[in-house]
C-alpha cells in the first residue's frame, strides 16, 4: 500500500513508520505495509536537499519522485499510489477529481502516538449523491486495506487510530456509518457525531493526521 | 425562658388542586397544624409553623420580611444539627416537621394542576420521533447543553463486571455480540426524559429559538460499543442525537468543546476533573429504589452550600462549630456568598423558565427549581436568599430544614435529581428512592465517608 506525500510533515511520516514498524513486529513477513513515496513538484525544490531533509529527519520514505505538476495525476497512477497527502488544497482537489484518494495534512502541534485516521462519516452515509464524486472507489477499497491493517492490533495500545466524524447526520446516520464501515472489514475507535454543530473545537482536539471523505475535506474550519 | 411571639402571616388560602404528579399530599398544601410540644430547651409554645400558600401575596421580598421578622423575634440559639428532629421523623408525620423552630417555605409559584390531556399526549405521541417544526440541532452556545455518560443514561453494572474481570478485548466482544439488546434505563434516565418533555414545550412556543436542552452522550467508550448505545437510544426513543465516544480518552476536552452546562457520569475522577474546569458536574449512581417522578415537569433540587454557593460557611461550620456558625452568617448577612459549581446550571434553567413566564405560562411552568438547605430559615436562610435575589436569580422553593433530614422532604418533592456536596445526603435521599448526585466540591469532601464501600466504578 502506498502513500504520497509532497510535504515535509514529518509526524504523519514518523506515525506512518511506526504502524510499518509495529506490523513487522507482529509478522517479519508482513506485506501490507505502509510505502511512502515522496513527490516534488516544486521546480525549486532541489532534489539533493530533499533527499538529505529526509535522511536527516530518519524518515523511510520509499521512492522519491520529481514530477511536474501537469503530469502530477499521471505520475500517481503510474505509481500506484492509493493515497496522495497534501497541504495545498488546489492540487489534493485537482488530484480528486481525477479519481485518486487525496486528503489534506492536518497540522500537527505535538507529536502524537499513533497515527490518527479520521472518516468523514456524512460520505458513507450517502451512498447516491449525484454526482457521484471520482475518487468514491479508491475510498471504499483504501479504507478495507486500512481495516485489515487496524486489524492486526489490538483494541488498546495499537499504532493507527481510526476515528469517524459525523457533521450533520443524528446519531441514527452515525450508527449506520458505523455499521457500512464494520461491514466493509473496518472497525473504528473513536466516533463523534456532531449533528450540526460546529466542527472546529472537536476537529482541534481529535487532531487527525488526515481527514478521508469525498473529495477534498478542510480539516480547519 | 424566651416566648416566641410570630404573628402568623395573614394570608389567603388559594384553593390549589392537587397534583397529579404521584404526591399524595403536596407540602404546600398542608394545613397549618398546630402542635404544641415541649423542645429540647424546655419551651413550651403554641406557634403554628409558618406556611405560605397564597401565590399572590408571596413575593420574594415577603420571603425575606418574614425571615427578617422572624430573626429579630427570635432570641434563642438553635440547637445543634439534625439530631432534635429525628424525634419529629421518628413520630411519623413526615408530611411536615412541626417543631418549635420554623420551617418557611417560599412558595412563589405554586404548582398548579397540570393539563393531563394537552403537552403529555403531545410528548408520547411523538414515539415516531418526526420531526414536527421547531430546532433540533441547536448551536452549542445557545443551546443548554447536559452532557450524560453511558452508565448513568444506562444500567451497565453487568457490562462493568465482565470490563473488569475479563478485560477490554472480552468486554466489546461481549457488547457485540448484545448489540442488539438495549440498555435498561439508568439513575439520570428520568431526568433526560423530563429535559426532552420541556424541549417538546419550548418548541411549541419558540419554534425557531435554539434556547433549548441540547443533551449529549459524553462517554469514554469504545466506538464499537456504538452500535448497541444508538439501538439503545432508539429503543427508549431518546432524543440525543450527539455524542462522543472517546474509545478511551479523557472526555474532558469534549466537554468544554459542547460548551458543557452540566455534565453526569459515574466516575468520581472525571466529574472532579471537570469541576476543575469549571463544569458544573456530579456523580450519580444507581439506586435499587427509585420513586416515581413526575412526567411532565423537570423539578431540579439544589443543597444551598457548596452547591449553589460556595463552601466558605461550611469550612467554619466543620472548623468552629455551630455556633460560630450562626454568628457567622448573622454579621455576614449582607455580605453576597461566593458562586458554588451549580450555579451556572440554575441561572440557565431561570433563563429557560422566563421564557415561559414571558407567554404567560409561569403556573404551567414545566421547570421547577428547588432549594433544599441545612440552613435556618430565621438565621443563616437569610444570607442565602439575599445571594439569590443579587444574583438575580428565582428559585421556585427553598426550604430550610434547619438541620433536619432531607430524604422526606426530598420525597415529597420528587425531583429528577438533586444536587448535594456531602454523601451523607446523597445516600439518605437514595435510600427514600430520591435519585441524588454527589457533587465533589469543597470542604466536605475531607471528611465524606461513603457507606457503601466501593458503591459504584
Amino acid at each position: 500500500m502506498e502513500m504520497v506525500s509532497t510535504v515535509q510533515n514529518t509526524d504523519v511520516k514518523q506515525s506512518l513508520q511506526k504502524v510499518n514498524e509495529r506490523l513487522l513486529e507482529k509478522n517479519p513477513a508482513e506485506s501490507l505495509l505502509f510505502d511512502v513515496v515522496l513527490i516534488a513538484t516544486d521546480s525549486q525544490q532541489q532534489s539533493s536537499r530533499i533527499i538529505s531533509s529526509t535522511s536527516h529527519y530518519g524518515l523511510e520514505v520509499g521512492r522519491f519522485c520529481f514530477s511536474s505538476r501537469e503530469d502530477l495525476v499521471e505520475t500517481l497512477v503510474v505509481n500506484n499510489v492509493q493515497l496522495f497527502l497534501s497541504t495545498d488544497r488546489d492540487e489534493a482537489l485537482q488530484v480528486s477529481q481525477k479519481g485518486v484518494l487525496s486528503a489534506l495534512l492536518g497540522r500537527q502541534e505535538a507529536p502524537s502516538e499513533s497515527l490518527r485516521v479520521m472518516l468523514c462519516g456524512d460520505a458513507i452515509v450517502r451512498p447516491d449523491c449525484d454526482p457521484v464524486p471520482a475518487s468514491r472507489g479508491a475510498a471504499q477499497s483504501f479504507s478495507a486495506r486500512l481495516g485489515e491493517m487496524r486489524g492486526r492490533f489490538g483494541v488498546s495500545g495499537s499504532p493507527l487510530s481510526i476515528v469517524l466524524v459525523t457533521s450533520s447526520g443524528g446519531s441514527k446516520s452515525c450508527g449506520v456509518a458505523l455499521q457500512t464501515l464494520r461491514s466493509r472489514g473496518l472497525s473504528v475507535d473513536e466516533a463523534y457525531c456532531l449533528a450540526g454543530a460546529p466542527r472546529g473545537p472537536i476537529l482541534s482536539l481529535l487532531r487527525p493526521h488526515f481527514l478521508l471523505g469525498d473529495g477534498v475535506i478542510d480539516l480547519e474550519d | 425562658m424566651v416566648k416566641m411571639s410570630l404573628d402568623p402571616v395573614q394570608v389567603k388560602e388559594l384553593n390549589v388542586s392537587p397534583s397529579p404528579n404521584g404526591d399524595s399530599r403536596a407540602s404546600w398544601e398542608e394545613e397549618e397544624v398546630e402542635e404544641e410540644e415541649e423542645d429540647r430547651l424546655g419551651i413550651a409554645t403554641k406557634t403554628k409553623p409558618v406556611s405560605v400558600t397564597d401565590l399572590s401575596s408571596v413575593s420574594p421580598s415577603l420571603c425575606f420580611r418574614l425571615a427578617a421578622r422572624m430573626s429579630r423575634t427570635q432570641k434563642l440559639s438553635l440547637p445543634d444539627s439534625r439530631f432534635p428532629f429525628q424525634e419529629a421523623s421518628d413520630r411519623g408525620s413526615s408530611e411536615l416537621f412541626t417543631t418549635s423552630l420554623f420551617k418557611v417555605w417560599c412558595l412563589r409559584c405554586p404548582p398548579v394542576a397540570h393539563q393531563w390531556g394537552g403537552a403529555s399526549d403531545k410528548v408520547t405521541g411523538r414515539r415516531a420521533r418526526k420531526v414536527e417544526g421547531g430546532v433540533f440541532f441547536p448551536k452549542p452556545e445557545n443551546a443548554v447543553t447536559v452532557a450524560v455518560s453511558s452508565r448513568v443514561l444506562f444500567r451497565t453494572e453487568l457490562e462493568q463486571r465482565v470490563f473488569e474481570q475479563k478485560g477490554v478485548e472480552e468486554y466489546l466482544r461481549y457488547q457485540i455480540e448484545h448489540e442488539n439488546e438495549p440498555f435498561a434505563p439508568g439513575p439520570a434516565f428520568p431526568f433526560v426524559k423530563a429535559l426532552e418533555t420541556v424541549n417538546a414545550r419550548l418548541r411549541e412556543l419558540y419554534p425557531q429559538s435554539e434556547e433549548l436542552f441540547d443533551i449529549v452522550l459524553v462517554t469514554y467508550n469504545h466506538a464499537h460499543v456504538g452500535i448497541r448505545l444508538i439501538n439503545t437510544i432508539n429503543h427508549h426513543n431518546l432524543f440525543i442525537e450527539r455524542f462522543c465516544m472517546t474509545g478511551g480518552s479523557s472526555p474532558i476536552g469534549y466537554l468544554k468543546a459542547w460548551q458543557t452546562n452540566l455534565y453526569l457520569s459515574a466516575d468520581a475522577d472525571k466529574v472532579r476533573e471537570a469541576l476543575a474546569e469549571g463544569i458544573a458536574a456530579a456523580t450519580m449512581f444507581m439506586t435499587e429504589k427509585l420513586t416515581e417522578v413526575s412526567e411532565s415537569q423537570l423539578r431540579v433540587a439544589f443543597d444551598g452550600d457548596a452547591v449553589l454557593f460556595s463552601d466558605e460557611s461550611e469550612r467554619i461550620f466543620k472548623a468552629h462549630g455551630l455556633d460560630k456558625f450562626f454568628q457567622h452568617e448573622q454579621d455576614n448577612e449582607d455580605t453576597l456568598l461566593d458562586h458554588g459549581p451549580l450555579k451556572g446550571f440554575l441561572e440557565a434553567l431561570g433563563k429557560l423558565q422566563k421564557k415561559f413566564y414571558a407567554k404567560g405560562q409561569r403556573l404551567d411552568c414545566p421547570i421547577r427549581t428547588y432549594l433544599v438547605t441545612a440552613r435556618s430559615a430565621a438565621s443563616s436562610g437569610i444570607r442565602a436568599l439575599k445571594t439569590l435575589r443579587a444574583w438575580g436569580l428565582e428559585i421556585d422553593e427553598a426550604l430550610f430544614l434547619a438541620g433536619a433530614p432531607k430524604g422526606p422532604m426530598l420525597e415529597k418533592i420528587r425531583p429528577h435529581i438533586y444536587f448535594d456536596d456531602q454523601m451523607f445526603h446523597v445516600e439518605g435521599a437514595a435510600e427514600m428512592g430520591t435519585v441524588a448526585a454527589h457533587v465533589p466540591y469543597g470542604v466536605a469532601q475531607k471528611h465524606n465517608q461513603p457507606q457503601k464501600p466501593g458503591a459504584r466504578k
